[in-house]
């Protein structure tokens, strides 16, 4: 019994240190002075926190489609105005309202874009293991940013430097088979509903938003595979109920996706070249909103445009 | 024995039979010159070596092969 | 659920060993069966049927076997001296029976999961030459976890009972488990019923000591996969999917990676099953000894995947060349031969249906089968050359065992096994062709072309330190020094520090998360 109480507290010394160890290694990871110098955060979940305060003008919650269709480094060359994709893969209603939260405290935005997608999501059944490695990564971020050693290795100046502002930066092509629009019936066979729970959440963001005078925009980006009729049908009724304005790219057919070069999944995802049409659509909606100003030039927001230029250098 | 020690100097010359005692576990003997080793061993003492009983512990020295022969001999 | 997952290394593991723990001794082995049984049961579903009947079947066949082993006995005792023959002649052969008819059992079920489709695919391709209108319908169905692995055990087990080496198994869990034991179904090794039906069987305690010195071995396999495996999958990955756009260098660097890769992640994943049979007091049989120390092709293949080599080489090699049409024809082929060179003919015709089995045990391809017949090839070659060789190396007075002469030999074999793999790994013959082609059409060498196939500069170090690292513990393990029990020696803030720096390498230096696309475990598709 004696031994058995021993290695009891061997082993939770052993994991004490050990904490304290991974909490050390963090901060040399992501270190506290260049968090918001350089736009990362002693967070995994929500890079947007490290952003400059009040210096982003429009945010996009949703999951993978979210990150694979929008770059806001487009919408910042062609527009001026800054946004960022707060999204996660499979991201939930309660994961989206939390990231909409942890935004807020420290941003103004004017726009917040909802990639309806998510409202489809049952939060219970996102399996255990993720929702565990969801707080995983929240408390113990070097999971996430532990390739950032690399950052210590480098002439570099800019290599802390967050660019890609949420975007995942994708070039590989697999083509679909399927045509442009009739994709829309489909998936119609599929049964989807909006839970109950997931329009609790969806209303909470709308009073979220009302109270900082946040205009909020439902959307839906191309999407052959994740996307259908009634998925549509079903959001419009909600965004016409709620007032709010819908944007479907897979009902308006403006943006002219080429299905056989630009995804990168057989017409789930867009890869990058879809995503520059994306983009250059929303930044005409959002300068056509009136409710943003272009910052280019601002030297305010210098690091943008040196973002812009390591992103373009990525592209080549 | 001295028989089965000159058996084993022609098919692989060069090693010390009477004291290495890892012929199969340090590779001094692979399976194919195994299988001639037995095809000698079924020719000069007229036994009959079953698949069973080629694992290394029986092949790993001179002494053990011997012992091997006599067992098989004796169970004739 | 893969191995390599955190959630299976950090969770489940945990929580398999304080189910196992809070039972008494005698029901532990069934809470193990169990487990194993709904792990199975995870991964493939309704498939487990397929491993349940697998184990009545050898286990009604074992019990068989025995009965008329027991029968021949007593009836042997009562009649004349001149029957006997006649009656051992006669028992023989119904225990062969049985014996064949539950190899005929199991085998069907792995060719319909694995060989099925390849079948019918070449069949249709021979009926559509000769303008025969039919053709056999293509199924697609996902194969039962481990199949390949525990079909081999299974027949082990059977054939071990049929040559009278081991008593057949009264108690189904027992067997069961030796079986199905959770760790092995993904990537082997494929042990034998006497390595591990007992120990398993008898539900030892984990105790601390035997779950900390596991999970030292857990760690180690992890290090292995996630710093260099995964890391080198970008190569691989790279260049393999586009070789055209590469030259000579780079598809040489991407054919040595995909080797050391392969190596990294199959014995990194045995090393984790290995640490979770010594958690649970069971010595899973080690699969890997230093391949690239091997001086021959032969050599390698008793090092790399031991356990598959260990039992092509009792159930298929010894029983085929020992059997008497072949020691005939090696007694004919001495008289004209020699004895170097006799034994071989019969030798040969066994070490090729080895390896052809060998090539198709690993997939169902005509790639693979390629596979199997080059190492063949090599290793027939190295055996016939070996005389001559042996005559020169004496002639030029050089001392074969030297230091210099068994690198040279190692860095020879080692190439050959690369180009072997390469077959392994290319989608098909005519791409490894292609690939071996272009390595030496477009031979040219650029320092910077490293850093085009993914991988930077900080990569390479890492990479670089990593494998000296894993050559380090390859010498000393090759010198039979074993760490862990060195370490285990040492004080405790040595141990730890020790620790502490395993696991934070991996979690830093591991090639995990974004950019960065893990290696599937390969072998668990075999």
């Amino acid at each position: 019994m004696r031994k058995c109480v021993k290695n009891a507290i061997k082993s939770i010394i052993f994991l004490l240190l050990f904490c304290i160890l991974v909490e050390g290694i963090s901060i040399i990871l992501l270190p506290f002075d260049k968090v918001k110098k350089y736009g990362i955060y002693k967070t995994s979940a929500y890079e947007i926190v490290a952003e400059k305060d009040n210096s982003i003008d429009a945010i996009f919650l949703g999951d993978s489609l979210v990150y694979s269709s929008i770059s806001p480094m487009e919408i910042w060359n062609s527009y001026g105005y800054t946004s960022y994709d707060c999204a996660q893969p499979a991201q939930i209603m309660p994961y989206a309202y939390d990231y909409l939260e942890a935004a807020i405290e420290s941003q103004h935005p004017k726009l917040v874009f909802i990639e309806a997608n998510i409202l489809f999501r049952d939060p219970e059944k996102l399996p255990l293991y993720k929702k565990v490695a969801y707080r995983i990564g929240n408390y113990i971020p070097i999971i996430k940013y532990h390739s950032n050693w690399k950052k210590y290795f480098t002439k570099d100046k800019n290599s802390w430097l967050n660019v890609d502002k949420g975007y995942i930066y994708i070039t590989g092509i697999k083509p679909s088979k399927k045509d442009k629009l009739n994709y829309m019936h489909d998936n119609d066979e599929l049964e989807v509903s909006i839970l109950p729970e997931n329009i609790e959440y969806f209303d909470n963001m709308i009073k979220l938003c009302e109270e900082n005078d946040i205009e909020l925009v439902l959307l839906a980006v191309p999407s052959q595979k994740s996307w259908s009729f009634t998925k549509y049908s079903m959001v419009k009724l909600l965004a016409d109920s709620k007032g709010l304005e819908f944007i479907d790219f897979n009902i308006d057919n403006d943006l002219d996706i080429d299905w056989a070069t630009e995804t990168k999944d057989k017409g789930n995802h867009l890869n990058y070249w879809g995503a520059v049409k994306v983009s250059a659509y929303l930044g005409e909606y959002m300068e056509k909103t009136g409710l943003l100003t272009d910052h280019r030039g601002d030297s305010e927001y210098k690091s943008w445009t040196t973002a812009y230029g390591i992103y373009k250098e990525k592209l080549k | 024995m001295e028989e089965l020690i000159e058996i084993l100097e022609d098919l692989q010359p060069g090693v010390d039979y009477e004291n290495v005692d890892d012929l199969v576990d340090g590779r001094y003997l692979d399976s194919l010159t195994i299988l001639s080793l037995i095809s000698e061993i079924e020719d000069a003492f007229d036994v009959e070596i079953p698949t069973v009983e080629i694992i290394p512990a029986n092949f790993n020295s001179a002494a053990k092969i011997w012992e091997l022969i006599e067992r098989l001999q004796e169970e004739d | 659920m893969s191995f390599f997952s955190p959630v299976f290394a950090f969770v489940f593991i945990p929580f398999v060993v304080i189910v196992y723990n809070l039972f008494p001794k005698k029901l532990r082995a069934a809470v193990l069966l169990a487990i194993s049984l709904l792990f199975f049961a995870f991964v493939s579903r309704w498939l487990i049927l397929y491993i349940i009947l697998s184990i009545i079947s050898i286990y009604l066949s074992g019990l068989g076997m025995q009965a008329i082993e027991k029968k021949k006995k007593e009836v042997l005792k009562t009649v004349e001296k001149d029957e006997k023959k006649a009656v051992k002649e006669s028992y023989k052969k119904k225990k062969k029976f049985v014996l064949v008819m539950c190899i005929i059992f199991n085998v069907a079920f792995l060719f319909m999961f694995k060989y099925f489709n390849f079948f019918a695919v070449n069949v249709n391709l021979l009926l559509e030459y000769f303008k025969v209108g039919r053709s056999i319908t293509i199924v697609k169905h996902l194969a039962p976890i481990g199949i390949s692995f525990y079909t081999l055990e299974a027949l082990s087990y059977v054939l071990d009972i049929y040559y009278g080496k081991i008593e057949a198994d009264k108690n189904i869990i027992r067997l069961a488990l030796y079986v199905a034991f959770f760790p092995q179904l993904l990537e082997g090794p494929i042990a034998r019923y006497q390595d591990t039906a007992e120990a398993l069987y008898e539900g030892k305690k984990v105790t601390f000591e035997s779950f900390t010195f596991g999970y030292q071995k857990i760690l180690y396999g992890f290090a292995k996969k996630l710093i260099i495996a995964d890391r080198l999958n970008i190569i691989v990955k790279e260049v393999f999917e586009d070789f055209n756009s590469y030259n000579g260098i780079s598809i040489f660097i991407s054919i040595v990676a995909y080797t050391i890769m392969l190596y990294m992640e199959f014995s990194g994943t045995i090393d984790i099953v290995i640490g979770i049979g010594e958690m649970f007091g069971v010595k899973v049989p080690e699969n890997f000894r230093q391949p690239f120390f091997a001086k021959n092709v032969s050599e390698f293949w008793t090092r790399w995947h031991i356990s598959l080599g260990l039992w092509f080489k009792d159930y298929i090699f010894y029983p085929v060349s020992l059997s008497k049409t072949m020691k005939n024809l090696t007694g004919k082929a001495k008289k004209k031969l020699g004895n170097h060179y006799g034994p071989l003919v019969s030798g040969s015709v066994a070490l090729l249906a080895v390896w052809l089995l060998n090539g198709l045990w690993h997939g169902a391809g005509w790639h693979y089968i390629f596979f199997g017949l080059y190492h063949f090839f090599m290793i027939l070659m190295g055996n016939i050359w070996e005389p001559s060789v042996a005559k020169a190396c004496e002639k030029m007075g050089i001392d074969r065992k030297k230091k210099g002469y068994r690198i040279f030999q190692s860095v020879k074999m080692s190439i050959l096994v690369f180009i072997g793999e390469l077959f392994f790994r290319a989608p098909s013959l005519a791409v490894a062709f292609a690939m071996l082609k272009r390595m030496f059409n477009a031979f040219s060498f650029r320092v910077g072309e490293l850093f085009e196939l993914g991988m930077d500069a900080r990569d390479y170090v890492v990479l670089v330190f990593g494998l000296i690292g894993i050559f380090i513990m390859g010498i000393l393990r090759e010198k039979g020094i074993d760490v862990r029990e060195n370490i285990s020696k040492k004080k405790l803030v040595t141990r730890w520090l020790i620790y502490y720096a395993l696991i934070l390498l991996i979690l830093i230096f591991g090639a995990y998360g974004q950019g960065y696309v893990p290696v599937d475990p390969i072998y668990a598709d075999f």
